[in-house]
């Protein structure tokens, strides 16, 4: 028997991003299909709003379509090859009470919202870079004006300044529309930059959640220093100083034995790991961990904040004392009236 | 043959050189492992303009070196890597320039010599391992036949080999992981494996393509922990294709950066990450900046790599918030402007 979520329990409140972070095969993606109600749980109950998820309602449901929306990893998959860009991002319309006029006035205000062309809507996914076939992936979702969006690793086969772009775009659009996300992420820096509250799994077990800053800063689960330390951030030698490391890799989740699911691999391991799971102990404010040695990983472990640093650093090295000038114009179309981008051919990254 | 593959694995210095084998006098006369000259990759597609994949690309990798080549995709990273084992596929093909391994000129070189000297002497590890393996054969069997093939050892001395090699990329029990077939592997240890094969005849000079991308955070970095071990070990020079500079930071020796097939900067680890001097450097900062404004201005309007779509001189212009008029009408050349440290720019970010 394969559990793949274990007594997980959370919520999310409007406006607010919640990050699921954890290695491949800890639950995160299934978490993100039970909240559509696209995976009926085992036990439990999952609420959007006053529904509950799963057994009667799921994001298909009538009364539901277009109030939750889910963004893949891979927009070059999630779009269809063969529909236009504009037809596919007014697909979530269709059952809504749009006349045709209507939608269209939609589709273009949503198009300008996520900064591409109007030019793009009669293009078709393989004309577009990675960069805008998520952003075509994300005002698709975005245009039913959705409370809840689900984002399954959004940024994650993105080049580093697409990536930048998407996360801005993100944020701005959680400003603008006050929509909650569902961050699911291995991307931590991206998680440190958009979630308010963090929750780090493993094997399907939640093992510390709180403020985004505060877990960030004090992790106290050993298996969440190890998380953040193995974190190369680009700025030589800048990790999370450590006193140990996790070895191994995540067991297979097939008949687990009881007690914490990380007590194969946990340097801080003891004899009751094995035989039953630490319930949640408060830290702090919001700040939950379920392990039995918290206190002793908090002992040995210094606050630190990485990421706070590697941004100081950045803005240290950008921040070059020059006159900037304003850039010569230029004799080539820019990018809007160039329309679209070729990649060349024979790279075979994805 | 057998005492002298033995110690393979853990030999610190060069391997024995065996009949066909690189040179040692021809390794003195030019101290690079790889030397690659104005190298020039196109892709020829009938009816458009054809495509400059790589253009002038000139480099260097020092024995035991770890150069981190890093791009965005389309910029030519793996098109380089092919190249240089002469595996591009069609209609790509190599215009111009020099790659020399060693001293001995790879273009030149015949298919079955380059066929001998390929997983010995130069090997190459791609993201996806399974692609890789073979699903139907154990991978004992797949890890032993490098061996065989290359160093000509019994399939008994291969096996033992391939024990040895697992061993030394950490994967526990080994004795019984030689049994396993690759759908039974993690994707770690499915690239623990492709690296094991990639090193086993302990070659000169190992090209990683985007090796550990698909890995998570604590295996990635335990996998790139053990292959510096052993690159260090052999004296292995590596050429270390990504596009996470988080990777490259604490991995490279040196960083080369290209753009849409030029490379535009090429520095020591240390001097890079201190300051980038080219202005597509510094975007590749901004790029992680939560400051919105520092990275607006450094990130500017930013289309992908494009092939030969810009017309500017400087192909880095389209982009650049520092463009002058002279980068409209004269392409740059890669100068160096302090020891060790090149740039394509003709306005160097100053600091």
């Amino acid at each position: 028997m394969v559990q793949a979520v274990n007594g997980v329990s959370f919520t999310i409140a409007p406006g607010e991003t919640v990050a699921l972070v954890g290695e491949s095969g800890s639950g995160k993606t299934t978490i993100g299909r039970c909240v559509l109600g696209l995976v009926p749980p085992t036990a439990g109950s999952i609420r959007f709003r006053d529904r509950e998820m799963g057994r009667r309602w799921n994001v298909r449901s009538p009364a539901l379509r277009g109030r939750m929306q889910l963004v893949f990893q891979e927009p070059g998959e999630s779009l269809d090859p063969r529909m236009p860009i504009g037809r596919s991002i007014a697909e979530p319309l269709r059952f809504g009470s749009f006349d045709r006029a209507a939608r269209q006035r939609r589709v273009q205000e949503v198009v300008q919202r996520v900064n591409l062309p109007l030019g793009i809507l009669d293009q078709y996914p393989a004309e577009l870079s990675a960069g805008q076939q998520q952003r075509v992936a994300i005002a698709r979702a975005i245009v039913t004006e959705p409370e809840l969006l689900v984002l399954d690793e959004p940024t994650s086969a993105l080049d580093p300044t697409a990536r930048a772009d998407i996360i801005e775009l993100l944020v701005r659009i959680q400003r603008e529309l006050g929509t909650a996300y569902l961050f699911i992420s291995h991307d931590l820096s991206a998680v440190y930059q958009v979630s308010h509250r963090i929750i780090v799994l493993y094997l399907g077990r939640i093992l510390e959640e709180g403020a985004s800053r505060a877990v960030f800063r004090t992790p106290r689960h050993p298996y969440s220093v190890g998380l953040l330390s193995a974190v190369l951030l680009p700025s030589p030698g800048l990790q999370r100083e450590t006193t140990f490391v996790l070895e191994g890799e995540i067991p297979s989740p097939i008949d687990l034995p009881p007690g914490c699911p990380l007590a194969t691999r946990c340097p801080f391991r003891i004899g009751r790991c094995s035989t039953g799971f630490p319930a949640g102990e408060t830290v702090g404010p919001q700040h939950v961990v379920h392990c039995f040695r918290h206190e002793e990983v908090a002992a040995r472990e210094q606050a630190a904040d990485t990421f706070e640093e590697f941004q100081r650093k950045v803005q240290q090295i950008l921040a070059v004392h020059e006159e900037m000038t304003e850039a010569e114009p230029l004799g080539v179309p820019t990018l809007a009236e160039h329309g679209q981008m070729r990649r060349v051919p024979g790279d075979t990254e994805r | 043959m057998r005492s002298e593959a033995q110690s393979l694995v853990t030999r610190t210095g060069i391997r024995p050189c065996g009949p066909g084998s690189v040179g040692v006098a021809s390794a003195a006369s030019d101290p690079a492992v790889i030397n690659i000259r104005d190298l020039e990759v196109t892709y020829r597609v009938y009816g458009v303009q054809p495509t400059r994949a790589l253009r002038n690309v000139s480099f260097r990798i020092a024995p035991g070196e770890i150069l981190g080549l890093v791009g965005e995709s389309g910029a030519g990273k793996t098109t380089l890597a092919r190249a240089i084992m002469r595996v591009i596929p069609l209609p790509g093909r190599i215009e111009r320039g020099e790659i020399s391994f060693m001293g001995a000129d790879l273009r030149a070189m015949s298919e079955a010599d380059l066929g001998k000297r390929r997983g010995r002497d130069l090997a190459m590890i791609v993201a996806n391992p399974r692609g890789e393996l073979n699903p139907l054969l154990r991978i004992g069997v797949q890890i032993a036949t490098v061996a065989e093939v290359h160093l000509g050892v019994s399939r008994k001395r291969g096996l033992e080999m391939a024990r040895d090699m697992l061993h030394a990329v950490a994967i526990p029990d080994p004795e019984q992981r030689l049994r396993a077939y690759p759908h039974e592997l993690s994707g770690g240890m499915a690239q623990r494996i492709v690296i094991a094969m990639a090193l086993i005849c302990g070659p000169r000079f190992v090209i990683s393509d985007d090796a550990t991308s698909g890995l998570d955070v604590t295996v990635q970095a335990q996998v790139l922990a053990l292959l510096r071990k052993l690159v260090r070990e052999q004296q292995t020079s590596m050429l270390y294709i990504t596009r996470d500079i988080g990777v490259a930071a604490n991995f490279c020796d040196r960083i080369s950066i290209i753009y849409k097939g030029e490379i535009v900067e090429d520095a020591p680890t240390g001097a890079f990450f201190s300051g980038p001097a080219h202005p597509y450097g510094n975007l590749l900062f901004a790029a992680f900046s939560h400051d919105a404004e520092l990275r607006r201005r450094w990130m500017g309007n930013a289309p992908a790599a494009d092939g030969d779509a810009a017309k500017a001189p400087c192909l880095y212009a389209e982009r650049c918030f520092k463009r002058q008029a002279r980068c409209l009408a004269e392409h740059p050349a890669l100068r160096e402007i302090a020891a060790g440290r090149l740039v394509r720019c003709h306005y160097p970010v100053g600091r």
